[in-house]
């Protein structure tokens, strides 16, 4: 370890550290745009300048490693006007367009710039005029006037996705990053460009104009995507989602996450909800509040298990729900319905263990790995097949399905369907409207469960790493959990959770509206 | 990737130049060059995938080499390219009047190519020839000292 002082504070840093890393060990604040934790130094931005004791010149804290006895500080006069002017040429040739720029709000420049802008600017040249909106394929715009050359995005398809498209191509102030003939930037990991890029240079085509970034909250979450299980932040505000952006963590995903997995917030929001229940058979359709519909349906569960037998009520689960929620289903399965006919929906056999080299796996469940511990530990191993040969003999009358979540990454939903038409009841539990369902002849229930983003539990990733998180917001607050469906359904009474009688008790109050103020 | 392919002996200067330096990102220059000879004086996007493949690096970093430098041409040339320095030696020495009467001569704006495909006139920064302003390179050679009346013999000869 080696022993330095920054700004007056003693830290203690392991060798081959870098300057800049030890101002983050030591939670002190430190001008930069080129450095990123997960990409190699570029040394380019010129705004990390440090003084150190004994040496005549200032230092870029990103490509200087810390010495024992080191004494640095960034806080002197000389430092800050050095970052001063540093940033000011930086805007030479930036348009001042913040208030219809994207990026407004979460600009590393707007951020330094209060800091350490000039606020009266000294240049009288003209800006250099280069291209604006340029498509740079099917996820990313470029606008190069607003590009300040860190080249984080360059090192980004360089280092981490290996695709090699973006390049910093002419010379001087003409410099533009760009793509060889214009080609399309189009990889799985094209998004990360996106977060990493400080300046509204590059920004999603999914998410630009779309939301003003101050006014939406942030909730830490996983990624249901695949069995990755990549940590994620939710933006989100009283609409629904808006967007979804990696969360560093060293074990499962870095600092990236992959395209397909920002799609994530799009099975949550309303328009793509079963906001009612749905009850009856292809000539007649009843909306029902998804509670009642799961307790009729349970009381119709109960009178088959009483005519039929335990034989005759079978689950199938798919690996998009959470352990808690597994643990839940299949212990009031086994004892209150007293069936075993529990099964495993595999949606994709052919892909399931893919994996790209980076993130991408093509186990599209996060939580497959924690099903098969569910299902282990209830002692429980069928395979697909006897669900199949019980439903040809007959002998299944009533099938809870737990169907996707994210309907797009189960191709074979339809087929699946056709599998389970002749059963006499279906009670299908789903977030999203079921495409199919609704020419079933024979009575179906489909009963609307909540999304990963509005439940609190754990999924167990494709390493065996058991990550939990909490509820980020609601989007549908009578949908049900699959916990409390299945509960339902075995005919018991849900409970309140401590968190929502304290949330009911605060209502009570009006403890919200009291605590707001005079507006 | 039809069109462009170098020579035999162009993919050994190559593959010998690949091995030269300690970074292979290093040969590009030289193979630039190499390129824009046996491409008619000019580097063309097909020659730079031709490239691309042949040293196994990628598009975009041989672009960016390639547009960094004015000594590589991106769009076609003549024949004869004929740059005048007009930086300060040779600027104060009258190379932007001289441009200017090439030009007039040749009948073909500056950076263009003349209809016949003869030639191109382009004004450059400095060529490192400051004691012997005004001076031009024509293809690889330089001709210093220059005046109008020689500067337009020598434009007259060219074929």
């Amino acid at each position: 370890m080696l022993k330095c002082k920054i700004n007056g504070k003693e830290v203690e840093v392991p060798e081959g550290t870098s300057i800049i890393e030890a101002f983050k060990l030591s939670g002190q604040d430190i001008a930069h745009y080129c450095w990123h934790p997960g990409l190699s130094v570029a040394g380019v931005c010129r705004l990390c300048m440090v003084e150190i004791e004994g040496q005549p010149k200032l230092q870029i804290a990103c490509n200087t490693q810390v010495q024992d006895g080191m004494v640095i500080n960034n806080n002197s006069e000389t430092v800050k006007d050095v970052v001063r002017w540093g940033l000011d040429f930086h805007l030479i040739n930036h348009p001042l367009d913040c208030p219809i720029c994207d990026q407004a709000g979460e600009c590393g420049l707007q951020d330094q710039y209060m800091q350490f802008g000039k606020y009266t600017p000294e240049m009288a040249e003209r800006k250099v005029k280069k291209r604006k909106v340029v498509d740079l394929g099917p996820t990313v715009v470029l606008d190069t006037e607003r590009c300040i050359l860190c080249s984080r995005c360059v090192r980004f398809t360089d280092e981490v996705s290996k695709t090699h498209e973006l390049g910093i191509f002419n010379r001087g102030d003409r410099s533009e990053i760009g793509t060889f003939k214009d080609r399309p930037l189009d990889n799985k990991y094209s998004l990360n460009t996106v977060d990493i890029c400080p300046v509204g240079a590059l920004t999603s085509k999914d998410f630009r104009f779309r939301q003003r970034v101050w006014y939406l909250k942030t909730a830490e979450s996983v990624c249901p995507g695949c069995s990755t299980g990549c940590n994620v932040n939710v933006y989100y505000n009283e609409e629904g989602l808006w967007r979804v952006r990696p969360r560093y963590n060293a074990e499962v995903n870095g600092h990236w996450m992959c395209d397909e997995g920002r799609d994530t917030y799009k099975f949550v929001n309303r328009k793509a909800r079963l906001l009612e229940a749905r009850v009856g058979h292809k000539d007649s359709w009843q909306s029902e509040a998804p509670g009642s519909a799961a307790k009729q349906a349970g009381v119709k569960l109960k009178e088959v298990l009483e005519s039929e037998g335990p034989e005759s009520v079978a689950l199938v689960l798919t690996g998009q729900y959470t352990t808690e929620e597994y643990e839940a289903a299949i212990g009031l399965f086994q004892s209150e319905l007293n069936s075993t006919l529990i099964y495993h929906w595999v949606n994709n056999p052919e892909s399931f263990e893919d994996f790209d080299g980076l993130l991408l796996r093509g186990d599209k469940n996060p939580n497959t790995k924690g099903l098969l511990q569910a299902l282990e530990q209830a002692g429980i191993d069928r395979p697909w097949q006897d669900l199949l040969d019980r439903l040809k003999a007959g002998s299944i009358k009533t099938l809870v399905v737990a169907g996707p979540e994210n309907q797009s990454v189960f191709p074979d939903q339809l087929e699946k369907l056709e599998m389970f038409k002749e059963v006499e009841n279906l009670i299908w539990l789903t977030a999203g409207p079921v495409e199919g369902l609704e020419h079933r002849a024979k009575p179906t229930w489909q009963i609307p469960l909540k999304t990963y983003i509005e439940k609190a539990g754990s999924f167990v990733n494709h390493q065996g790493l058991k990550q939990s998180f909490q509820v980020g917001t609601i989007v549908v607050s009578s949908a049900l959990t699959l916990a409390e469906a299945v509960t339902l359904l075995a005919g018991q009474e849900l409970e309140l959770s401590a968190q929502d009688q304290i949330l009911q008790q605060n209502r009570k109050k009006n403890f919200f509206t009291e605590t707001r103020g005079a507006l | 990737m039809s069109g462009f392919q170098l020579s035999a002996e162009g993919v050994e200067f190559v593959k010998s130049e690949l091995k030269r330096y300690e970074t292979r990102l290093s040969a590009v220059i030289p193979c630039l060059y190499r390129v824009q000879k046996e491409n008619q004086g000019w580097v063309s996007p097909e020659s730079v995938s031709y490239l691309s493949q042949l040293m196994d690096i990628p598009e975009a970093h041989i672009n960016e080499v390639l547009s960094f430098y004015t000594m590589f041409n991106r769009e076609p040339v003549g024949r004869h390219h004929v740059q005048v320095c007009c930086n300060i030696s040779c600027a104060m020495n009258g190379a932007r009047e001289l441009t200017e009467k090439i030009c007039k001569e040749l009948d073909v704006k500056e950076g263009e190519v003349s209809k016949d495909g003869k030639v191109t006139v382009t004004r450059v920064e400095c060529l490192g020839s400051c004691g012997t302003a005004p001076m031009m390179q024509i293809n690889d050679r330089y001709y210093e000292n220059l005046t109008s009346d020689s500067a337009l013999k020598i434009i007259r000869e060219l074929k």
